[in-house]
């Protein structure tokens, strides 16, 4: 890691993760549109007397500042952001947060630091809104999963095959191969999907419950082979808060 | 400057506590070591005795030295309402202000996805042993009005309410003697999306 000089400007950003550092600090993992991903130390952020810690909470639109040097900088200046439908908002509603932990998990897991991605910080921005909206989560998590993957450079080929090159057929049968592509299905193989939900997919233009568990497999897949078999902590935990509101 | 083997494990023992570095540390341990070797004898002890004496309440999860604490032990708590914290410290807080006369539940944390602490981290199994009990009536979401405190109140909402239990969480707004100039955005909405009629 250079020894530049960091510094940003109240530049637009979210805190993806936050820990306790001594008493009264903490250090924070942020995602700002400008600067990619980086971590911060907000000095004086907790405790009785702090002024930003109602606004240093993730999913909260920021403007924020900082200066340092090498691996972490300081938190200087932090602002609620720009006025939009979410100012004045309290971020995500309870019910939805644990979506929003898991598109955090991603970024966080999925992206390099000090690596700008200004298209996939609007469209993480956009997703947030969509929850916030109360919009059923389904359509709008693999709408993020897609652009994530198209940002990282494993964005999945969703309306030719793979090692045809044909346009995908609605009326087809397709299997998707993690580090392949799309191929046409032989018979009922496990794991096959619509040709239809791929197009749509690739369109954002999901609705259907059986559309949406076809772009599930095929995202879920993408995802798994980038994430090189770490499991996500985000996906274990909403497993078990589900089950348990279910009971 | 090496520290003999003693003196710097007790320096590195030192450091387990919230705020102390190696420089408290150090000064801590000369202090103990010179002229405060009679109350070092003392805090030994009683650090020794409370670690074997000091363990979790089979009910609430509080710090206590018998089965049972002594707020679930008291006849005079009302067993029909739960309050549910994060930490021994908001127990603390809530009996000191005097307005409470319920039970407790202490998560020991809230929940917190990102670092796999889910509801088996936080107790669940106990507190839906607590809602089976007879005679309670309304559970008292007392987390933090952090993201993660919300999650968790809500979580245990949906819980609550599949056994069948009222739940309600605690108001957020302006502190008394505060000024509205200064109290942050997202506490004067809550405020506002909580206001009640006067008079």
């Amino acid at each position: 890691m250079s020894r530049a000089v960091r510094k940003a400007d109240l530049t637009r950003a979210y805190v993806l993760h936050h820990r306790p550092y001594r008493d009264t600090s903490r250090i924070l993992e942020i995602f700002s549109r400008e600067h990619g991903r980086l971590t911060l130390f907000a000095r004086g952020a907790r405790g009785p007397k702090s002024r930003s810690a109602s606004l240093l909470q993730p999913f909260q639109r920021l403007l924020v500042s900082w200066r340092g040097h090498g691996d972490a900088a300081t938190l200087t200046a932090v602002e609620r952001g720009a006025a939009g439908e979410a100012a004045g908002s309290p971020g995500l509603p309870a019910a939805t947060v644990m979506f929003g932990f898991y598109l955090n998990e991603l970024l966080l897991r999925l992206t390099t630091r000090d690596d700008p991605h200004p298209d996939l910080f609007d469209a993480y921005e956009a997703t947030l809104g969509r929850l916030a909206a109360g919009e059923a989560p389904d359509a709008a998590l693999r709408t993020f999963e897609r652009r994530l993957l198209e940002e990282l450079g494993y964005g999945v080929e969703l309306r030719v095959e793979a090692d045809t090159g044909r346009s995908i057929d609605p009326q087809g049968r397709y299997v998707y191969r993690a580090g392949q592509g799309v191929a046409r299905a032989v018979a009922d193989a496990p794991g096959v999907v619509a040709g239809r939900s791929l197009l749509l997919l690739a369109e954002d233009r999901l609705q259907g419950a059986p559309e949406l568990e076809d772009a599930r497999r095929v995202l879920r897949a993408a995802l798994d082979y980038c994430l090189e078999g770490r499991e996500l902590a985000t996906r274990a935990v909403a497993r078990a808060v589900a089950g348990k509101e279910r009971g | 400057m090496k520290h003999s083997p003693a003196l710097a494990g007790l320096i590195d023992a030192l450091r387990t506590l919230p705020g102390v570095g190696p420089k408290s540390a150090q000064r801590m341990a000369f202090h103990l070591l010179q002229e405060g070797r009679s109350g070092a004898g003392a805090l030994a002890q009683s650090l020794a005795a409370a670690l074997a004496a000091v363990r979790r309440c089979d009910r609430c999860r509080m710090l206590t030295e018998s089965p049972l604490c002594a707020i679930c032990e008291s006849p005079r708590r009302d067993a029909a309402l739960l309050c549910v914290v994060e930490s021994p410290a908001d127990v603390v807080a809530i009996e000191s202000s005097g307005s409470y006369r319920g039970r407790y539940f202490v998560l020991m944390g809230h929940l917190s996805p990102l670092d796999g602490i889910g509801p088996e981290q936080i107790g669940i199994r106990e507190f839906e042993a607590l809602l089976a009990q007879e005679g309670l009536r309304e559970v008292i979401l007392a987390t933090n009005p952090t993201v993660e405190g919300e999650a968790t109140a809500h979580f245990l909402s949906e819980v609550a309410r599949r056994h069948g239990i009222a739940a309600t969480r605690i108001a957020h707004g302006v502190p008394i003697g505060g000024e509205l100039e200064y109290v942050d955005g997202g506490t004067l909405a809550h405020a506002l999306a909580g206001r009640q009629s006067i008079g």
